[in-house]
């Protein structure tokens, strides 16, 4: 069970943070490289959303009431990537934030590590005061918490 | 299990076979193509994109297998000549990759490879639509369904 790395894009497709748990995993690339991966990965996520495939169904109405049908849920974009090497799922969050979490390829339960991170994204980041949104993340006790949380997960 | 669609590019990242399922669906939703030609294009772009976004991070030897999406799986296989195989399916589907091979070895080598009157390049498609290879094809993926 090892966690490789955690990569956050903000809505525009610009990285805003990037951290490596285990060395080995990947390969090691660099900063300029990463961004030009967050940049694609945005870009490739939106054009799997409208490859879509099956027709989105319009919501039934609420049983007893009069409410026209609602619209039909939006297609999702890539959520789980599948190589030979590792395996990568994609948490896009309701305002566009998308977590990527880089694990071995038989890695389980990634869905409750992402919305966990999430948390602590949203309470250690969106909460700190001095934190300006869609800007690089730097946030001392979010590191600490992350690192700590992955570290159980690595050692299990 | 249901396919969707399927598609071969060439070398030269042109597409050269495209054949679609959609009209064997599953009770509710009822899919339809939602657009022509432009999709093939974005499936290239996105399966070219994403093998190399994983060629970068996994090393050389690494290949991109499948992704998915709440609606939709996608499975790639590439062979050494850089002839690469796409298959969209629903999400609950198995690996397709063996699915894949077994197209390239059994079906693309035997019909078109083989086939005396098949150019060298299929510009436009030509040579891969013959009657053996989409009547193998239909058989073999219908018989997975």
């Amino acid at each position: 069970m090892t966690v490789f790395s955690l990569i956050i894009i903000n809505k525009a497709g610009g990285l805003i943070y990037n951290k490596t748990f285990h060395d080995g995993g990947l390969n090691k690339i660099s900063t300029n490289d990463y961004l030009v991966l967050a940049g694609t990965f945005h870009g490739v996520h939106a054009i799997t959303a409208r490859l879509n495939p099956v027709k989105p169904v319009a919501q039934p109405p609420a049983p007893g009431t009069n409410d026209p049908p609602g619209r039909p849920e939006p297609s999702s974009g890539l959520e789980v990537l599948e190589t030979e090497n590792f395996r990568m799922q994609c948490f896009n969050t309701l305002t566009g934030t998308k977590f990527l979490l880089f694990t071995e390829t038989t890695q389980t339960n990634v869905d409750v590590t992402i919305k966990k991170i999430y948390d602590l994204y949203a309470d250690y980041v969106m909460k700190n005061p001095f934190y300006s949104l869609e800007m690089p993340v730097r946030c001392d006790i979010f590191d600490r918490k992350l690192l700590s949380y992955i570290r159980e997960i690595n050692n299990r | 299990m249901v396919v969707y669609s399927f598609y071969i590019f060439d070398r030269h990242t042109e597409c050269v076979y495209v054949k679609s399922w959609m009209a064997a669906e599953g009770p509710g939703a009822a899919p339809v193509l939602s657009a022509s030609s432009d999709d093939a294009k974005l499936v290239f772009g996105t399966v070219f994109s994403l093998r190399n976004m994983v060629r970068k991070l996994g090393g050389d030897d690494d290949a991109f297998i499948s992704y998915r999406t709440g609606q939709y799986k996608l499975h790639f296989y590439e062979t050494p000549a850089n002839l690469r195989f796409v298959m969209l399916t629903d999400t609950g589907s198995a690996s397709m990759r063996n699915v894949l091979h077994q197209i390239y070895i059994n079906l693309w080598v035997e019909y078109v490879v083989k086939n005396p009157l098949a150019p060298v390049e299929h510009k436009g498609g030509a040579g891969v639509n013959n009657e053996l290879f989409e009547l193998g094809l239909d058989q073999f993926i219908r018989g997975m369904m």
